[in-house]
């Protein structure tokens, strides 16, 4: 898995192997099962094991409990890895990711957040 | 049957208020117009209370937080509706904005609601946030998150009110309606 992509409806999301970043892009308000695909690039992204990852939420309007659910249970897999450094790439302008982004420093205290 | 749980008040009749039906006619409603209803309503009474939004950021905040409280509430009335109709309102109160979604539930599902409505009024929203998250963490199966309410008391500081009422002629169906509030200058 060099790059992966995940795109339906008005949401993409998809890996920079390059740039070890997974990008998160428009407005996504799925299904719990609908989020399958999106946790399974994550797992992929993993499997690769780097050493540092960026999630850029900075275009992503939207996100849904059941989003927010897969989000959090990626970075509680991140800290059973125990080694790999997860920054957030976010905006305060896009007000799900000033309430919910910030508790994902209770579930990955190492983590790093951009909320520009 | 005649129960409510947490902080539900019938609504008073002087502030702004909208309210839309729904009748899915049997055809499903897509999560995606469970998105597009909730952001009519945010902006609609982004202009409604367009005088308390001093800049673009406070219109934002006030759009993203109606935004995510609505579709939460529309989404959870969806999937759990049982093919009658599902009417949301937003209303404002005073110095609070309310949202209440009502739709019919079967009358078997009401009791253990009714435990897990207690339990969320009775913690604190944000520890049991990051403990549903643990424990969905290690229960990939789990066909629901269990997030929609606690983000909206976690994240937002909404309060929340469920009443149960019976339906007429239908024993098998109970009225449910969710009631969320929030405080507007916070908004």
């Amino acid at each position: 898995m060099s790059d992966a992509t995940v795109k339906g409806t008005g949401y993409r999301v998809f890996f920079d192997a390059g740039a070890a970043t997974v990008h998160f892009e428009g407005s996504l308000r799925l299904g719990t099962a609908e989020y399958e695909p999106i946790a399974a690039l994550l797992s992929g992204v993993l499997a690769l094991r780097p050493t540092a990852i960026t999630l850029r939420m900075t275009e992503l309007v939207f996100l849904n409990s059941s989003g927010i659910n897969t989000l959090y249970k990626f970075i509680i897999a991140v800290r059973k890895l125990g080694d790999l450094a997860v920054h957030v790439d976010a905006s305060s302008t896009i007000t799900w990711q000033g309430k919910s982004l910030p508790n994902l420093r209770k579930f990955l205290p190492s983590i790093t957040l951009t909320l520009s | 049957m005649n129960e409510s749980i947490g902080d539900f008040r019938d609504l008073t009749r002087g502030g702004a208020r909208v309210s839309l039906v729904f009748h899915s006619g049997g055809v499903p409603v897509r999560w995606s117009q469970c998105s597009a209803t909730a952001e009519y309503f945010a902006e609609y009474f982004a202009d409604v209370h367009a005088q308390a939004c001093a800049d673009d950021a406070d219109r934002n905040e006030f759009i993203g937080t109606l935004s995510y409280i609505v579709n939460e509430l529309v989404e959870n009335a969806v999937k759990f509706s049982m093919g009658e109709a599902v009417e949301v309102t937003v209303s404002i109160e005073g110095e609070e904005l309310v949202a209440l979604v009502s739709n019919q539930i079967l009358a078997t599902t009401v009791e253990g609601l009714i435990e897990k409505f207690r339990g969320l009024v009775a913690g604190d929203p944000t520890e049991m946030l990051i403990a549903r998250v643990e424990a969905n963490a290690v229960n990939p199966d789990a066909g629901v998150s269990g997030l929609g309410f606690l983000t909206m008391m976690a994240d937002y500081g909404a309060t929340l009110g469920w009443y149960f009422g019976a339906v007429q002629d239908n024993p098998q169906n109970v009225l449910l309606k969710t009631m969320a509030r929030l405080p507007m200058r916070n908004q």
